[in-house]
């Protein structure tokens, strides 16, 4: 091939909106039927009851006020993300910058919480169906959190360096994933309390 | 200047010493990768050590952390995440001088091994890739025929069989799955389009050498004392085996479905955002049709896969019950999860290499596609059909009887869209003046091949006859003449087509003739003999095989030499071509897609000024100086040039 090239082209700001949305999109799509997946398959293995050993005497399930208080935290998290976005997305303005440390913190508050939460799940050997599943659910929400909250804390400091002026884009795309982070999380948590 | 260019701007690159070029590369990100897995793999031994009641190492949790390490590691060294962090925390935007660094200006042969992100590195990347992986696992097969060419053990004991069957089924199905998404997805595509790069090129990248690191972890298997599990990894043999084989196995699985996520994210990206003016979707040549309906089932499909290792992975490390009967998990949930991405993932593999087809068909014929929308909608209609049809994999498995009539009357639906294909293409070769080239023979064993494959796979589909053929060695031949009938086939295909476009060279046309015989005799004998087998009632998974079944698994051994032959024929000609191969002109074949408008060698960023599409590439009825691209004055003198039937290559 050749190589030789001296000039680069700069890509058209609209295609790099459209290829920002699309890319966070189908990222959304993937995990979301991976969550689908999970939650299928503790369906399935509920259903299933295999000889009567899906859930027995002693199994528990991940504590619940904690998990509501993450869940409350997440809700918070994501209307204030939205009120920040909001403004946030329009040209030449940035938003209430507190509304979106309100969400940041709120969310790192939400991953530390799950972490812990699923951490202090000691369950004895052989972890039971139904225990596997609250650990994989626990565990998959956890994930989500922190990485959304490592995602905020890039965003973040893109804000505070004020270099979120013309790249209005990233704050509709992290909001998609916000969104769909909380959404996920909040849907596997009633999931977990159903099988309870 | 087209609109798609908003400025262009003056790059002063600097040029790399030696230094700057080893480091990154493939080989800071192999030793660090190794340095990185080596102290993960101490730490996690005596941290498991230390908690265990009985001081025992966890030996799952050590081969998890070390395979992590690994691959992280890897990334670090060969530069992937360089710039990254200053560009996501908004320090600074990269350069233009920095982005043609990245993209390989300047770096010869090494940008091959380096974080290249230009597209056609990446592609080309996929290919040599292709051939080492299509070279193992060919030799894989010519050991399973060398074994089973008599009754008895010969030369392997039943549990080197297995895992020499169970990395022959990963490589080819993994090297399957990327044989026409990857080269000519990642090479053909961009440029079929208009576009100057992918949507994301360093995803691109990503995706390429997440491959790459898979590749070390799956052939570790070996000294780990492999997987008996064949290719499918069943639980709960996968949970109840105890050699760190299987963990490498799991890990193999995620990393390419990683790996395959990110691409197909990118390549629909790509496609949906990244076309050029005029190029509407209904005049999308049909590779890329082929190419994105593929993709987006590996999206669909790949996450369940995925969630099925990870539960695996913690059945074995953390003793969870996901599969163990005993603790109330279910072999079925592995069966379900496995088989929703495993009959997608023929398509997967099917799709792309019956668009090749569909694409070639048009230009050796010198006619338009007969019923591009329908074929199109043939394709769609595949896709669709194939997410919902998983469960014919489990009728001998004792699965709900009322799901049994769904699953079969679903799974004989695709018929109907398979059909269309063949119709189409058919339709197309009637009445053309067909130019029986290289690659338009291996279009004709793809469909004499799939024809095979698809009618065979009808008794597949009703339960019937299915309880009759399962497990045996009819699905063998079945399953060979479908991912090998057409996917590899088409692969061949594609590349005798592209390659003077990627290489820039003519590969043999007298060579690639003898390959092609070789290997559709050879192919065509092997495995029908099997079919025989397997209707005489030969079981599959069977290390030695029976008497009874010894003179149809002769005939087989006896013609998978021709595949052989044909597979050496291949790689000298290949080697043949680069080292004394012709020229090849820009427009090797007449051909309107867009590709062949572009210089060969393709410049990075392909067009100087974008193109604007006016009609779709197959109007080869139309007059030839009507061209369907502007501007016209250079790329029309290419293409009106161009003899209608060049490089005659008696």
């Amino acid at each position: 091939m050749d190589t030789s090239l001296e000039h680069t082209h700069e890509i058209e700001p609209h295609i790099k909106v459209a290829r920002a949305r699309a890319g966070v999109l189908m990222l959304i799509v993937s995990d979301a039927l991976a969550v689908l997946a999970i939650l299928a398959g503790g369906g399935y293995l509920r259903a299933l009851n295999t000889e009567g050993q899906y859930k027995v005497a002693g199994d528990f399930a991940p504590a619940f006020l904690p998990g509501l208080l993450v869940m409350i935290a997440l809700v918070l998290s994501g209307l204030s993300y939205f009120w920040w976005e909001r403004r946030a997305r329009k040209p030449r303005e940035t938003g209430q910058t507190p509304f979106f440390l309100l969400a940041l913190v709120l969310m790192l508050a939400a991953g530390v919480a799950e972490t812990w939460i699923a951490a202090a799940l000691r369950y004895g050997i052989p972890i039971h169906a139904y225990e596997s599943v609250q650990l994989l659910l626990t565990w998959f929400t956890a994930v989500h959190l922190l990485l959304a909250a490592i995602i905020g804390l890039l965003l973040g400091g893109r804000i505070l360096r004020g270099r979120l002026v013309g790249h209005e884009f990233i704050a509709e795309v992290v909001g998609y994933w916000w969104y769909y982070t909380v959404i996920a999380s909040l849907l596997m948590w009633l999931f977990g309390m159903y099988l309870t | 200047m087209s609109d798609t260019i908003s400025s262009t701007t003056v790059a002063a690159v600097k040029r790399p010493n030696l230094i700057n070029s080893l480091f990154p590369s493939v080989i800071s990100g192999i030793v660090l990768g190794v340095a990185a897995a080596a102290v993960a793999g101490v730490l996690v031994n005596r941290m498991t050590t230390a908690f265990s009641p009985d001081s025992v190492p966890n030996d799952d949790a050590v081969t998890a952390a070390v395979y992590t390490a690994w691959v992280l590691f890897f990334f670090i060294g060969i530069g992937a995440f360089n710039g990254v962090f200053k560009w996501a925390f908004g320090r600074r935007e990269p350069t233009p001088a920095e982005e043609l660094q990245l993209a390989g200006k300047d770096q010869g042969l090494w940008r091959y091994f380096r974080f290249t992100t230009d597209h056609k590195v990446v592609g080309m990347q996929y290919l040599a890739t292709v051939f080492v992986l299509f070279f193992f696992g060919s030799m894989g097969a010519f050991m399973i025929r060398l074994e089973q060419s008599r009754p008895g053990a010969i030369f392997f004991n039943p549990a080197t069989y297995n895992t020499i069957v169970g990395m022959h089924g990963i490589i080819m199905i993994a090297t399957t799955i990327i044989m026409v998404s990857g080269p000519f997805g990642n090479f053909i595509l961009p440029i079929m389009i208009g576009a100057r790069d992918m949507a994301f090129p360093r995803l691109n990248a990503l995706s390429y050498w997440l491959l790459f690191a898979a590749i070390p972890i799956f052939f570790s298997t070996l000294a780990l004392g492999g997987f008996p599990t064949g290719w499918t990894g069943y639980a709960p043999l996968a949970v109840q085996e105890l050699t760190p084989g299987m963990d490498a196995y799991c890990f193999t699985i995620l990393v390419f479905a990683v790996s395959t996520t990110i691409a197909a994210m990118n390549i629909i990206t790509t496609v949906m955002v990244m076309r050029t003016r005029g190029m509407t979707w209904g005049r999308l040549p049909i590779l890329v049709w082929g190419v994105l309906l593929s993709v987006i089932l590996s999206l669909t499909a790949f996450p369940s896969f995925i969630v099925s290792q990870i539960m695996v992975l913690m059945d074995r490390i953390f003793n969870t019950s996901f599969f163990l009967a005993a603790s109330g998990g279910s072999n079925w949930l592995y069966e379900h999860l496995f088989w929703f991405m495993g009959h997608p993932e023929v398509y997967v593999i099917a799709l792309p290499a019956m668009a090749v087809a569909a694409e070639l068909i048009t230009v050796f014929t010198r006619k338009p596609l007969f019923g591009y929308r329908l074929l199109v909608g043939g394709l769609v209609g595949i896709s669709v059909l194939s997410v919902i049809v998983w469960g014919h994999h489990l009728y001998t498995s004792g699965s709900e009887n009322a799901l049994v009539g769904p699953y079969m009357l679903d799974t004989e639906l695709i018929s109907i869209p398979t059909g269309i294909f063949f119709l189409v293409l058919v339709g197309t070769l009637w009445r053309g003046k067909i130019w029986l080239t290289v690659p338009m023979l291996f279009v004709c064993g793809l469909l004499v091949n799939f024809v095979i494959g698809g009618i065979t796979g009808i008794y597949l589909a009703d339960l019937p006859t299915d309880e009759i053929l399962h497990g045996g060695m009819f699905v063998t031949a079945h399953f060979h003449f479908t991912l090998v009938g057409a996917g590899v086939f088409g692969f061949f295909a594609g590349l005798y087509y592209w390659f003077p476009k990627m290489v820039g060279k003519r590969l043999d046309p007298l060579l690639g003739r003898l390959h092609f015989w070789l290997f559709e005799i050879g192919f065509v004998g092997t495995f029908t003999a099997l079919f025989y087998a397997g209707l005489q009632g030969e079981p599959r998974w069977s290390a030695n095989i029976a008497p009874p079944f010894a003179t149809p698994n002769l005939i087989a051994s006896l013609f998978a030499i021709l595949i052989a032959a044909s597979v050496f024929t291949f790689i000298y000609n290949v080697i043949h071509t680069l080292v004394l191969g012709e020229r090849a002109v820009a427009n090797e074949w007449g051909a309107k897609t867009l590709e062949w408008t572009v210089p060969t060698p393709v410049p990075l960023e392909n067009f100087e000024e974008l193109p604007v599409v006016t009609s779709l590439p197959y109007d080869y009825g139309s007059p030839l100086p009507e061209s369907p691209v502007t501007p016209a004055a250079d790329i029309a003198g290419a293409i009106t040039q161009a003899p209608v039937q060049p490089q005659v290559e008696e």
